[in-house]
């Protein structure tokens, strides 16, 4: 494999201040000016990114991450060091960047393919699987402006990722889309990932970088903070939005909203989730079960302050983001009760795990009882694998046995065909 | 330097025609005239202008109907100043494309200069109609016209190009350009014929590149004669200002996503 994208050393600064731009610095670059007068948005950050590899980048607002495409498509050109790209890119910072709202889906497509660097040939052939990946064939000769946001969004989608890119970039704008639509796109990027492309993707959501990146960059006030696998570089990440919040809450005294990204939430951190672990049943710590065993969700909570009847709870989610298990103490109508200041304790629950093969991320927190924040919260406190399962598919283990009767039925049976049908009234 | 610019101009020539035609059809869309208001501009102002003079203050235009002469004059001049200020606006107008996604900037000024070259054929052929309809003959001189465009259009895309690039550093510039219309307008032979300018003043007269693109439309158009010498200082001058304002554009296009 040969390098894609080589980042070298790259920084960007930007002068503070309302004043008006100075001509001269276009012509000279920023050289004369204080430290105490620049904001470096991207400061000496460097990666680089082999032909089929993909690099999720995460990070607060504010953090260079936009910076870092805008720098890796030449829209903007770096203060120092060296970026270099190999090969056509193609990139999506904004859906339809560039679509006229009066004209029709079919002049966009050609109108924004140009833009991307497509000749018109190229556009002409690849034409049918745009507007089959789009969905809007029923709606080619009609003004952009009449489509729906997700029309929209497809269109602007279907485009970019038909170029035929070996670098594509793409920011934070599968967001705007359904369900229904991101599986198209993560199906899509897997489909270029496979023909070589490189990928980089900003995103908020950890599932999907989860879901699309072999590897993760975090970035930091315009630093990079951690590189490597993306699913350390989630892990790194997660650990520092708490860190960062859990220092703010000690030093401030106050509940700040922690900006992760993820949600805007309020970690107070008057109980504070010391260790976690899952236990199997001769109490050992473990990271893999089989289907079906029993465990203990074991968690150690340290008490910053007093606290009234707290609510203990874990779940369960698969990698991509899906919950498949999720209990409270209030759930289980447990009453817990009052602790005080510097106090310490134990919680267990003790489970069974009807799983099936997989990886599965385990999440706890503690609110208080009225749940209105979190006191703490630890997002894929771990990760465990569940191993056995017959080979069945899926997430539950049903575990299913097989009977089979000759010649005659047991007993009479409902036939579906004469079920009256039922209509779904949501 | 222009070497490079035709280089440029034909790895991009796709997406620029692509873009022209995206401001032709979006300009049109959803208006009742449409075309039309190519022409409904340049014949409107050559109208009022007649009333004037002819009725008011009388210009004498020798054996030319004065609409015809201004007509002449105002079809070259209307597609110089709506070129000039839609690729001085080109970039601002179009900012959230250049902040996001990279290609040729001097893509979006050549387009909007493009597209107002479709407004100027149309003009021009309602000149003829307006030329046969006054029974005035067309003769040899009319091949010079494509040279005279050509001067055109490099003295427009220089300033155009400068023009755009400092809008995207000082919005000023947008007010500048309409102040400065205004007084070019009236230093250029629009209204009134270069006999009427005193012969004291001629030489300094002629260094307005646009008074000689003007008149040689009318030497070539209406007296079927050629263009004189006043010509090749304006083919000079518009030559410099393309290279200066082409040069100025590539020198800043990489800053313009950072300040627009």
């Amino acid at each position: 494999m040969s390098i894609a994208i080589q980042f070298n050393n790259v920084s960007k600064c930007y002068r503070k201040g309302a004043g008006l731009p100075k001509l001269i610095e276009a012509l000279g670059a920023l050289k004369d000016l204080r430290t105490d007068q620049v904001h470096w948005a991207v400061k000496e950050v460097s990666f680089e990114l082999q032909g089929g590899q993909s690099l999720g980048i995460i990070g607060p607002n504010g953090a260079g991450k936009t910076t870092i495409l805008k720098l890796l498509s030449k829209v903007i050109r770096p203060s120092g060091g060296r970026v270099e790209v190999k090969g056509r890119l193609s990139a999506l910072l904004e859906l339809g960047a560039g679509f006229h709202p009066d004209l029709t889906g079919r002049d966009n497509i050609f109108l924004n393919g140009a833009i991307l660097g497509m000749r018109k040939a190229e556009i002409r052939s690849r034409f049918d699987q745009i507007i089959d990946f789009a969905g809007i064939k029923d709606f080619l000769d009609t003004p952009v402006k009449r489509y729906s946001s997700g029309m929209y969004a497809r269109l602007g989608f279907a485009i970019a990722a038909h170029v035929d890119p070996e670098v594509l970039l793409v920011d934070e704008v599968l967001a705007v889309g359904d369900y229904a639509f991101q599986q198209k796109c993560h199906a899509r990027m897997d489909e270029l990932r496979a023909n070589g492309t490189s990928l980089i993707l900003v995103a908020h959501s950890m599932d999907a970088i989860r879901r699309v990146c072999t590897h993760g960059l975090v970035m930091y006030r315009g630093e990079n903070i951690f590189l490597g696998s993306a699913a350390d570089a989630i892990l790194s990440y997660t650990n520092m939005v708490r860190a960062a919040s859990r220092a703010a809450s000690l030093e401030a005294q106050v509940s700040i909203p922690v900006d992760g990204g993820v949600s805007q939430r309020i970690t107070t951190f008057d109980a504070e989730i010391k260790n976690v672990a899952l236990l199997n049943t001769s109490r050992q710590p473990i990271t893999m079960l089989h289907s079906g065993s029993s465990a203990i969700v074991a968690i150690d909570v340290t008490f910053n302050k007093s606290v009234i009847r707290p609510i203990f709870a874990f779940y369960v989610r698969t990698p991509d983001g899906r919950t498949v298990y999720s209990t409270t103490t209030r759930l289980m109508n447990i009453s817990t009760p009052d602790f005080a200041a510097g106090e310490n304790c134990r919680v267990e629950f003790p489970i069974t795990v009807p799983l099936l093969e997989g990886y599965y991320e385990l999440w706890v927190n503690v609110t208080p009882y009225d749940m209105s924040h979190f006191y703490d919260i630890l997002e894929r406190a771990l990760e465990f694998w569940v191993e056995g399962g017959n080979g069945a598919e899926g997430i539950t283990d049903f575990d299913a046995q097989f009977i089979l009767t000759r010649d005659s039925f047991p007993e009479t049976l409902p036939n579906p065909q004469s079920m009256p049908l039922v209509v779904n009234h949501e | 330097m222009q070497n490079t610019y035709i280089n440029t101009l034909s790895a991009n020539h796709e997406l620029v025609l692509a873009w022209t035609m995206r401001i032709i059809r979006a300009r049109y869309k959803q208006s009742v005239l449409g075309i039309l208001w190519a022409v409904i501009q340049p014949i409107a102002s050559a109208i009022i202008l007649s009333v004037i003079f002819t009725v008011f203050v009388p210009v004498d235009t020798g054996n030319v109907p004065y609409l015809v002469f201004s007509y002449t004059a105002m079809v070259p001049w209307v597609f110089f100043s709506s070129a000039l200020t839609d690729m001085v606006d080109s970039l601002v107008n179009n900012s959230q494309l250049v902040s996001k996604i990279y290609f040729s900037r001097e893509v979006l000024p050549m387009a909007a200069m493009l597209a107002r070259l479709l407004d100027f054929a149309i003009a021009i052929a309602i000149l003829v109609v307006l030329l046969i309809y006054n029974r005035m003959p067309f003769a040899q001189s009319w091949f010079y016209l494509p040279l005279v465009l050509l001067i055109q259009i490099a003295l427009t895309l220089g300033l155009g190009l400068a023009g755009a690039a400092l809008n995207v550093y000082y919005r000023d510039i947008k007010h500048v350009l309409v102040l400065g219309l205004q007084l070019w307008f009236y230093a250029t032979p629009i209204i009134y014929p270069v006999s009427a300018v005193p012969e004291w003043l001629r030489p300094f007269y002629f260094l307005n590149p646009m008074a000689g693109i003007i008149s040689a439309y009318r030497a070539i158009i209406l007296n079927q004669a050629l263009p004189d010498s006043s010509l090749l200082l304006s083919a000079i001058s518009a030559l410099v200002l393309f290279i200066l304002g082409y040069w100025f554009f590539k020198k800043t296009e990489h800053h313009f996503a950072d300040i627009i």
